[in-house]
């Protein structure tokens, strides 16, 4: 036991002899452990803050849309849809919009041509489309029955088109849609599900069928269903709103496409960890070349050493234990780097702070692994060094 | 308290138990050793020599460059082995112990001085002659207490936390004397102890080596200066690997 202190002692006294070489050294398993560490971290940091959205936004909404035979212009769903809809018995509830096409939107006089050749696209929605999303409202209010019965030129901004016209918040604001003006009354919050409903502006129902002619027949229907059915809920619903008619309708579950960025980030992780892996090699042989170095540079102290009868393994235990407290002690700089820096993006990013504790000890083993393969080389030279030959006796 | 450290070190027979003969017989003795160098081309440093060294002796070994006295000086210190014949200290045959063993023994019998005193540069005066004491069953209090008497017996206490850039070529080798004597070796072997120190010095650190000997300690200096070997009791005069001359004079 005593032994091994002294080795320890003597180890730690050599490395800390040569303060500036140590800190070049650690360079190596610091930064490698560092970048694992953060790849990981930061990545899976990203995906929380993707999964914690997902939980909010929920992953049981289904957003289907009227396919069309190809070539049709405008394909759009029955009429009933809703209704059919709301007839399947895994659905909670359903909204449907409908798109006006040709509707040209004004938010300010003067600025004709541009809005003209850069719409913005006015959708006809139905009054619970926000608690169908689950979507806060920004700002006022959204449409309601009110709207309908009162026959009120009402308009709700998504949050993207607000930002866009410059909407400030109860400012009362007029709009221009093709000859008619309608009053702002809200806006409605980011759509992560759907971000195609941030840039839309939305009338009530029955002002679309009065100004702009639709025929209630609409283009999207917005479905919650009960949780655990979405995906057979998603595949029955085509059936469910065309009864076997010539309507072609496709669902998609938007959650999926955020799922899979989350899973995307798996490449990223497993590129980083490469080049994390790669950075402790190259700092391996940092860590070789310059002990090597060292062990010719110190070839006196060996042979005093022998002289004083340490042993030849005495001798190679101490090199190696130098080399392990390298790659020990940037490893553990390293760690906390890593762990440093999530926090700092995590924070910039206001992401969810996910760390691999658990992973600490591979990163670690991998940086002390490396570190004692590097120092297997010098420590065998030193310790088969000839003491008579560096005591330059005679 | 001097007087109580100093007789710690001469009595630490329950530190080192292994080897202390119970009647006189040679503390090494080399018979009929040769020292061969090369594969194709042999060549010769030691041929055929015979030597004992006993307890109390205070030898020089002198010879010209190249007559073999570093070859002798490693077959001597356990640093090296020899081509034939048996090299064997304390009864032990040398060539029959492994590296560890052999490095035991060389830890325990013999304390080195050499010409370029040889401290290691980043340890203080304390750490090198501690240097002495590691990988022991000695607590590390006791074994800093033991380096620390060792310093203060060569007048070098105050000198302990100094690295040896920062202490005299005099002074550097007082603490390789102590890191020599701190184990209680019963052989002192030295390679030119004063060669690379002025004549006050030299004088200095000669005066301390005629001291070092005891009844049971050997003090082997091997020196091409003959005003050094003249101080010994015994002069071996050595030329082309082999041994010449052997003289005692009354002590």
């Amino acid at each position: 036991m005593s032994k091994a202190r002294d080795l320890i002692g003597v180890a730690w006294t050599g490395l800390m002899a040569r303060k500036v070489r140590t800190f070049m050294i650690l360079l190596g398993p610091m930064i490698g452990v560092a970048s694992m560490l953060g790849a990981v971290g930061l990545t899976e940091s990203a995906k929380g803050a993707l999964q914690v959205q997902l939980a909010k936004l929920g992953t049981n909404l289904i957003i289907a849309q009227a396919g069309g035979s190809f070539g049709s212009q405008n394909p759009t769903l029955p009429g009933d849809a809703v209704s059919r809809v709301d007839a399947v018995s895994s659905v909670i509830s359903a909204a449907a919009t409908t798109n006006l096409s040709g509707v040209v939107s004004l938010p300010v006089l003067g600025a004709a041509d541009y809005y003209t050749a850069f719409p913005v696209p006015v959708r006809a929605a139905d009054d619970n489309l926000p608690s169908v999303l689950q979507v806060p409202i920004l700002d006022g209010r959204w449409l309601d029955r009110a709207d309908s019965r009162l026959h009120l030129l009402s308009v709700v901004l998504g949050s993207g088109i607000a930002k866009q016209y410059g909407y400030l918040p109860g400012e009362i604001r007029t709009i221009r849609l093709n000859n008619t003006n309608f009053g702002v009354v809200g806006v409605l919050g980011p759509v992560p599900l759907d971000p195609t409903l941030d840039n839309a502006a939305f009338v009530p129902q029955w002002a679309a069928r009065h100004y702009f002619g639709t025929n209630g027949q609409p283009n999207e229907l917005y479905v919650r269903t009960k949780s655990g059915t979405t995906e057979a809920t998603a595949a029955d619903l085509p059936t469910a709103i065309s009864l076997g008619g010539p309507d072609q309708v496709s669902t998609q579950v938007p959650s999926n496409v955020l799922a899979a960025q989350a899973q995307a980030n798996k490449t990223l992780q497993k590129v980083a960890l490469l080049a994390g892996l790669l950075v402790l090699t190259v700092g391996g042989l940092g860590i070789a070349n310059v002990m090597s170095i060292s062990v010719i540079q110190r070839s006196a102290e060996i042979g005093i050493r022998r002289a004083v009868g340490h042993s030849r393994s005495k001798i190679a235990t101490q090199f190696l234990l130098e080399s392990l407290f390298v790659g020990l002690l940037g490893g553990a700089i390293g760690v906390l780097i890593g762990i440093g820096a999530v926090y700092l993006v995590s924070s910039v990013e206001h992401w969810v702070v996910e760390i691999g504790y658990g992973q600490i000890p591979i990163w670690m083993g991998l940086a002390l692994l490396v570190a004692v393969i590097a120092g297997l080389y010098p420590s065998i030279k030193a310790a088969r060094l000839e003491p008579l030959e560096t005591l330059r006796l005679g | 308290m001097r007087q109580n450290d100093s007789s710690d070190l001469e009595s630490p027979t329950a530190q080192f138990p292994t080897i202390r003969p119970a009647t006189v017989q040679p503390l090494l003795e080399l018979e009929g050793v040769s020292r061969v160098y090369g594969d194709e081309v042999e060549v010769f440093a030691l041929r055929e020599v015979s030597l004992r060294i006993m307890p109390g002796e205070f030898m020089s070994i002198v010879g010209p460059s190249g007559s073999g006295k570093s070859t002798m000086l490693g077959l001597l210190g356990l640093l090296d082995l020899p081509t034939t014949g048996i090299v064997r200290i304390t009864g032990h045959d040398v060539s029959a112990l492994d590296d560890p063993q052999r490095s035991r023994l060389r830890g325990d019998v013999i304390g080195f001085v050499f010409q370029q005193f040889h401290l290691i540069p980043h340890l203080s005066a304390l750490g090198n002659v501690e240097t002495a004491l590691l990988y022991r069953d000695i607590r590390p209090k006791d074994r800093r207490e033991r380096a620390f008497d060792a310093l203060d017996r060569l007048g070098l206490a105050a000198r302990a936390d100094h690295r040896p850039v920062q202490m005299s070529g005099g002074e550097q080798q007082r603490v390789a004397l102590a890191r020599a004597i701190v184990t209680d070796p019963m052989m002192i072997l030295a390679d030119e102890p004063t060669g690379a120190l002025d004549s006050a010095n030299a004088a200095h650190v000669l005066e301390i080596f005629a001291g070092l000997g005891t009844p049971e300690r050997a003090v082997v200096v091997v020196t091409h200066d003959l005003a050094v070997a003249a101080t010994a009791h015994r002069k071996v005069s050595m030329r082309d690997g082999r041994i010449v001359a052997d003289e005692s004079r009354a002590a």
